[in-house]
C-alpha cells in the first residue's frame, strides 16, 4: 500500500504545481494579491509531497519491497542498509525522482531566501520554476514511474551495480544534481525578467549568490566524481573525457562564464546579452546532462529508440525549454542595449575575451561528446573521440584563458593603460618567468614548464591582488577573497593535473609471494593473497607491503571483488599524502601463489581535487558576500 | 485504514493547507520594484566610488560611469510597470472550485495513470489485497505473453514466464520458456538455477542430465551462486556422493547472509545428511587392518625414500586394487587400517566387497605397476565382512 501513497503523493506534487503555475499567474493578470501570494504555499505543499514520496521510496528499499520493480531491479535483501538508501538514485526513475525534489529544495531556498526581491519579481520566479517542476514531475509520472508494481513478486532482488555501492557515489550524484538543478535558479531569474519585460539590476544583483551556490555545488561534484572515478574503478586515472563526464563539464564551462559575466552586468550594466543567453545555455546544458546520463543515450543511441515515450518526452521538453527561451530572448532582444563603453584594454574586455574562451571551449567538448552519437543515430559509422582529441582541442583555448584570468583583476573598468599594467605586474611575470626558466633548465618537460608558468603565473598575481587590497586598509569582502582562492585553486588544480600526467607511473606485473618492485624509492613487496566475505560478496584480499629507504610505511591490501550476482569488482588500495599517492590494484591470480598486480605512483594527484574545493570554497565565499546581504540589514 | 481512506487523508490536508492560505495570504516583500531598483543604483554608486578608492576605475572614466549607473536606473524606470492589486478576499465559489479541482483532478490523474499499464493494475490490486482477491497467476501468465508478442526477444520476460508457469504447474510450457530464454542468454545464473529446478521436477526429481550441465554451467560462471551449490548438491546426492553433497551445501550455507530465511531449511538439510552419512558408517563400514613386519636390511636409510603401498585386491576377477595406501617408509608406523576411505572407485567400496587378497609392494619409484626390484608379499584369501587383521612379511 505505501507505494501507492508514495505514487498518489507525487500526483497531489504535480497538482500544487500547477495551481502554483495558474493560480498566481491569474492573480498577476487580475491584480488579485491573494492569488499571486499562493505561489509560496504551493511550493511548500509540493516540496512536501515529494518530500514523502521520496521517503516512501526509500522506505520501500529499507524493507526490500520487491513488489515494486524499481526495488527489484536495484536491491537486494544483502544490500547494506546504506546502499539500499542510495540505491534509491541508483538507476534513472529514482534519480529523477532525487531531481525533483532537489529542484524543490532550491526553489523552496528561494522562496525562503529572496524577502528582498519585489514579490511581484518573486512570483513570477516562483512561477518559472514551478513550470520546469511540471516538466519533471509529468516525466516523472508519465514515463518513469519509480513506485511501478511488478506482476509476479520475486523472491529476492537484483543487484545495485557494485560501482555505486561505494561511499563517493553516495553523496556524487545528489552534488552534482545540486548543480545542476542550481542552474535553474539564473535561468528562472533571466526567463522572469524576460517575460515582465523588465531587464533591470535587480534581477542581476540577486541572481547572482544563487548562480554562485549553484556553480560551487556544480564544482564539488565534479570534483567528488573525479575522486570516485579514481579510487573505485581501479585503473587510477581521474579525468577520461568520458561522455558522462563531459555532460556535466559543459555546464560547468558555461557556468563559470555565466559568474564572471552577471559581475559585469551587475556592476556595469553591459554584457546582458551574454548573461542573458549564458543563463539560458547554462541550464539548458544541465537538461541536456541529466538526459543524456540517465536515458541510456550515451552508452547506446540504441536505447534511446528502445524507449520511444521516454526519448519522445525529452525532445519536447528541451525543445520547449531551449527553444522557448531563445523565442522570449529574441522578443525582448531591444530591451538589453547598453550605452556602456569601454575601451579595448579594460577589465571588461578581459572578461569578455574569458566568456569568449569558456564558451569556445565548451562547444570543443560539445561537439566531442555529440558528434559521434550524431553520425551513430544516422548510421554513417560509428567514430571514436578521445582524450587525443579533448588534449588537442581544449587544451589550447585554456591556456589563454588562464593567461588573462590572472591579470583580469588588476584591469581598470572601462579604460586601462597598458604601461599602468605592465607597471603593475612586471614584478609577478619576472619572478613567474624566474621560476619556469629554472624549471626549464631543471627538467626537460615541456608539458611541466608550461604548467608551472601558469600556475606560478595565477598564484603570483592573485597574491599580488591581495597584497594591494591589504594595502588600502579597506575591507577585502568575501566576493575578493572567494575570486582569489578559487583561482588559486585552478593553479593548484593546474599543476597538479600537470604532474600526475607526465610523472606517474604505472607497472602492470606479475608478482608471487614475498616478491618485491621498486618504484620512485618506493619497495611494494607481495605478502600473498586470503580470501574475504562481504555482506554480498565474497572475494580476494591482497596484501602489499610499502617501504620507502628500508622503513615500512604502509600495508596496502587490494581488493577483487565477486558480487552473488556474479559482477566482479576491483577494490584499490591507496596510501595517501598531498605529495603522493601509492596505488595497488589486484588483478588476476596467475597460479602458484602468483598474482598479476597494478602498482601506482601519482604525484600531486591529490592537488586536482584540493584545486576543486579550493574553487568550491571560493564560489560560496562569493555568495556570501555582505554586499548580498546589506540590503537586508538595512531595510530590517 | 485501506488505501482510498489514505489518499482522502491526504487530500484533506491539502485542501485545509490551500484554504488558510487562501483566507490569510502571506505578506508581500516590502519592497517594490521601483524602489529595489533605486537602492540598487545608489549602492551601485558606492561601490563606484570603492571602486575608484581602490585604483579600480580612472578618475577620468569615474562620472562617466556614474553617469551610465544613473542612466541605467531612468531605463529601468520607464520599464517599471507597477501592478496594482487588490487585496480583495477571494469568492466562496471560487475557493471551493479551487479544491475541488484540486482533489477531482488528482484523484482523476491517479485513476487515468494505473488504468494505463500492466504494472499500474497491480498498483490497483495490492490497494485492494487487503479486502479483495489478489491477481490470479492465469492473469500474470496472460500480461506476461501479450508483453512477449510486442517484445520477443525479452529474455527476462521469457524467464518470468517460465516461473510463472511453473508456479501453475504447467511444466512443459515452463520448460520451454526457460529454453527461449537460454537460447537469448545463456549466462543468467539465476535463469539456469530456475532451468534446472523446473527439469528436475519435471523428471521427477532426478537431477541428471540436462539438470547436472544446466547446474554445472552456472557455477562456472558463479562459483559462489548459493542458489547453483544447492542444485548441484542434489546432483550429487543423485550419484551417492553425500561427501561431495555435504560439502557443497556447507558452502551454500556459508554464502547465504546471516538474515536470509533459506539457511534454517539448508541447515536441516545438512544435519539430515550427517545422520545418514553417519548411520551409513556404523551399519556397513568394514575395515581390514594389516600390518607389516620390515627385515633389518629395509630398515637402512637407504630405503628411506622408497614407497610402501599397502593394498586390498579381488581374490578373483580384475587385479586393480580396491583399497590402497601409499607410504613412505621413513613415515611407516607398522601397520595400516584401509578402510571405504581408501577406496580408489566410489562405486565400489571395500566393504561391498567379501573375499580379498592384502598385498604388500616395496617400491623405489613409487609406480603402481611393479618393477624388477620391487618386493611383495601377500596374504591368504580373507573376507572383509570379518573385519580382519593380517601380518605380512617382506
Amino acid at each position: 500500500m505505501l507505494p501507492e501513497i508514495g505514487h498518489f503523493a507525487l500526483i497531489l506534487a504535480l497538482m500544487a504545481t500547477v495551481l502554483q503555475v495558474v493560480l498566481p499567474s491569474v492573480g498577476l493578470w487580475r491584480g488579485n494579491f491573494a492569488l499571486t501570494q499562493l505561489s509560496k504555499p504551493l511550493l511548500w505543499m509540493q516540496f512536501f509531497w515529494i518530500l514523502v514520496s521520496f521517503a516512501l521510496l526509500m522506505n520501500a528499499f529499507l524493507v526490500d519491497d520487491f513488489s515494486v520493480k524499481y526495488v527489484a531491479s536495484n536491491s537486494n535483501t544483502q544490500l547494506p542498509d546504506l546502499f539500499k538508501m542510495s540505491a534509491v538514485w541508483g538507476a534513472h526513475e529514482g534519480s529523477l525522482l532525487l531531481w525533483t525534489l532537489i529542484l524543490s529544495v532550491w526553489c523552496v531556498a528561494v522562496s525562503i531566501f529572496s524577502k528582498r526581491l519585489p514579490s511581484e519579481v518573486l512570483n513570477h520566479i516562483l512561477i518559472i520554476l514551478g513550470l520546469i517542476s511540471v516538466g519533471f514531475l509529468l516525466f516523472l509520472l508519465l514515463t518513469s514511474n519509480p513506485f511501478e508494481r511488478l506482476d509476479i513478486i520475486p523472491t529476492q532482488g537484483r543487484e545495485l551495480n557494485p560501482l555505486l555501492q561505494d561511499f563517493g557515489l553516495i553523496i556524487h550524484p545528489p552534488m552534482l544534481y545540486m548543480g545542476y538543478v542550481g542552474m535553474a535558479i539564473p535561468f528562472a531569474f533571466v526567463l522572469s525578467s524576460l517575460i515582465r519585460g523588465q531587464l533591470d539590476s535587480t534581477w542581476l544583483r540577486w541572481s547572482r549568490p544563487w548562480t554562485l551556490m549553484a556553480w560551487a555545488f556544480l564544482t564539488f561534484g565534479i570534483t567528488l566524481g573525479s575522486w570516485w572515478a579514481y579510487y573505485e574503478l581501479g585503473w587510477g586515472g581521474w579525468w577520461f573525457w568520458d561522455p558522462v563526464e563531459n555532460a556535466s563539464f559543459m555546464p560547468w564551462l558555461v557556468a563559470t562564464a555565466l559568474v564572471h559575466s552577471l559581475s559585469v552586468s551587475e556592476k556595469r550594466g553591459a554584457f546582458k546579452h551574454w548573461t542573458v543567453l549564458l543563463a539560458i545555455s547554462g541550464f539548458s546544458l544541465s537538461l541536456l546532462g541529466t538526459f543524456l546520463v540517465r536515458s541510456g543515450i550515451l552508452t547506446s543511441v540504441h536505447s534511446f529508440a528502445a524507449d520511444p515515450e521516454r526519448g519522445l518526452f525529452i525532445l519536447v521538453f528541451l525543445v520547449i525549454v531551449v527553444g522557448g527561451s531563445l523565442g522570449l530572448y529574441a522578443w525582448r532582444a531591444h530591451l538589453m542595449r547598453s550605452n556602456n563603453s569601454f575601451e579595448p584594454l579594460s577589465r571588461e574586455s578581459g572578461l569578455l575575451i574569458n566568456n569568449i574562451l569558456l564558451v569556445a571551449a565548451m562547444l570543443s567538448v560539445f561537439l566531442g561528446t555529440l558528434y559521434p552519437l550524431l553520425l551513430d543515430s544516422l548510421g554513417l559509422g560509428k567514430i571514436s573521440v578521445g582524450a587525443p582529441y579533448f588534449d588537442a582541442v581544449f587544451i589550447p583555448i585554456m591556456v589563454p584563458a588562464v593567461l588573462a584570468m590572472a591579470l583580469g583583476g588588476f584591469l581598470r573598468w572601462k579604460k586601462d593603460k597598458l604601461d599602468r599594467v605592465v607597471d603593475v605586474t612586471i614584478h609577478t611575470v619576472f619572478v613567474a618567468a624566474t621560476i619556469t626558466l629554472i624549471t626549464y633548465f631543471a627538467i626537460d618537460n615541456v608539458y611541466v614548464v608550461l604548467a608551472t608558468f601558469l600556475s606560478s603565473w595565477i598564484v603570483l598575481h592573485s597574491l599580488l591582488l591581495l597584497a594591494q587590497r591589504l594595502r588600502q586598509k579597506g575591507n577585502l569582502g568575501t566576493a575578493f577573497l572567494g575570486m582569489v582562492m578559487a583561482h588559486i585553486g585552478i593553479a593548484v588544480f593546474l599543476f597538479g593535473a600537470t604532474i600526475t600526467t607526465q610523472y606517474g607511473i604505472e607497472k602492470d606485473i606479475k608478482m608471487s609471494l614475498n616478491e618485491s618492485v621498486e618504484i620512485e624509492g618506493y619497495t611494494f613487496t607481495f605478502r600473498g593473497v586470503s580470501t574475504l566475505k562481504g555482506a554480498n560478496y565474497t572475494g580476494n584480499k591482497g596484501m602489499i607491503d610499502v617501504a620507502y629507504q628500508g622503513e615500512k610505511i604502509a600495508t596496502l591490501k587490494p581488493e577483487k571483488r565477486q558480487y552473488v550476482t556474479g559482477m566482479p569488482m576491483t577494490e584499490a588500495a591507496i596510501d595517501p599524502s598531498l605529495s603522493r599517492d601509492l596505488y595497488v590494484a589486484l588483478g588476476e591470480s596467475l597460479g602458484a601463489g602468483a598474482w598479476s598486480l597494478r602498482l601506482y605512483y601519482k604525484p600531486l594527484i591529490r592537488w586536482i581535487w584540493l584545486g576543486g574545493l579550493l574553487i568550491m570554497l571560493g564560489a560560496l565565499l562569493a555568495a556570501f558576500d555582505r554586499r548580498y546581504r546589506l540590503k537586508a540589514r538595512r531595510k530590517s | 485504514m485501506n488505501l482510498y481512506g489514505w489518499f482522502a487523508m491526504m487530500l484533506v490536508i491539502s485542501a485545509v493547507w490551500l484554504i488558510w492560505f487562501l483566507y490569510r495570504p502571506l505578506k508581500g516583500n516590502i519592497l517594490d520594484l521601483e524602489k529595489s531598483n533605486i537602492a540598487l543604483g545608489k549602492q551601485k554608486q558606492a561601490e563606484l566610488e570603492q571602486d575608484l578608492q581602490r585604483d579600480l576605475i580612472d578618475e577620468s572614466v569615474f562620472e562617466q560611469a556614474k553617469d551610465e549607473i544613473a542612466q541605467v536606473l531612468a531605463i529601468e524606470m520607464t520599464q517599471t510597470v507597477t501592478t496594482v492589486e487588490t487585496q480583495k478576499p477571494i469568492a466562496i465559489w471560487l475557493s471551493a472550485m479551487i479544491v475541488v479541482f484540486f482533489s477531482g483532478a488528482s484523484f482523476f490523474v491517479y485513476q487515468a495513470l494505473i488504468s494505463q499499464s500492466i504494472t499500474a493494475q497491480n498498483a490497483i490490486t495490492a490497494q485492494t489485497l487487503q479486502a479483495q482477491e489478489p491477481p490470479t497467476l492465469a492473469q500474470s501468465i496472460v500480461n506476461i505473453k501479450k508483453h512477449l508478442e510486442e517484445n520477443f526477444d525479452d529474455e527476462k520476460a521469457w524467464r518470468t514466464l517460465g516461473l510463472a508457469l511453473f508456479d501453475a504447474n504447467d511444466l512443459t510450457q515452463s520448460l520451454e520458456a526457460y529454453e527461449r530464454s537460454y537460447q537469448l542468454n545463456p549466462k543468467d545464473v539465476t535463469m539456469l538455477v530456475e532451468y534446472a529446478s523446473t527439469l528436475a521436477k519435471s523428471q521427477k526429481n532426478q537431477f541428471k542430465g540436462r539438470v547436472s550441465t544446466l547446474v554445472r554451467e552456472a557455477l562456472e560462471i558463479n562459483p559462489d551462486s548459493p542458489d547453483a551449490l544447492y542444485l548441484a548438491g542434489w546432483v550429487a546426492i543423485n550419484a551417492q556422493q553425500l561427501a561431495l553433497a555435504q560439502m557443497l551445501w556447507e558452502k551454500a550455507l556459508s554464502l547465504l547472509p546471516e538474515n536470509q530465511a533459506d539457511r534454517a531449511s539448508l541447515q536441516r538439510m545438512l544435519d539430515e545428511l550427517a545422520q545418514i552419512q553417519n548411520s551409513n558408517k556404523v551399519e556397513s563400514q568394514h575395515q581390514v587392518v594389516i600390518k607389516v613386519v620390515l627385515p633389518e636390511r629395509l630398515r637402512q636409510a637407504e630405503f628411506k625414500e622408497h614407497y610402501l603401498m599397502v593394498y586390498i585386491k579381488a581374490a578373483r576377477g580384475r587385479p586393480m586394487p580396491i583399497a590402497i595406501q601409499k607410504i613412505k617408509l621413513k613415515d611407516f608406523t607398522g601397520t595400516v587400517t584401509l578402510t571405504d576411505e581408501n577406496s580408489v572407485m566410489p562405486t565400489r567400496k571395500l566393504s561391498q566387497s567379501s573375499k580379498v587378497l592384502a598385498v604388500v609392494l616395496l617400491s623405489q619409484s613409487g609406480s603402481a605397476m611393479r618393477q624388477a626390484d620391487d618386493i611383495e608379499a601377500l596374504s591368504q584369501v580373507i573376507d572383509v565382512k570379518d573385519n580382519p587383521t593380517v601380518e605380512l612379511k617382506l
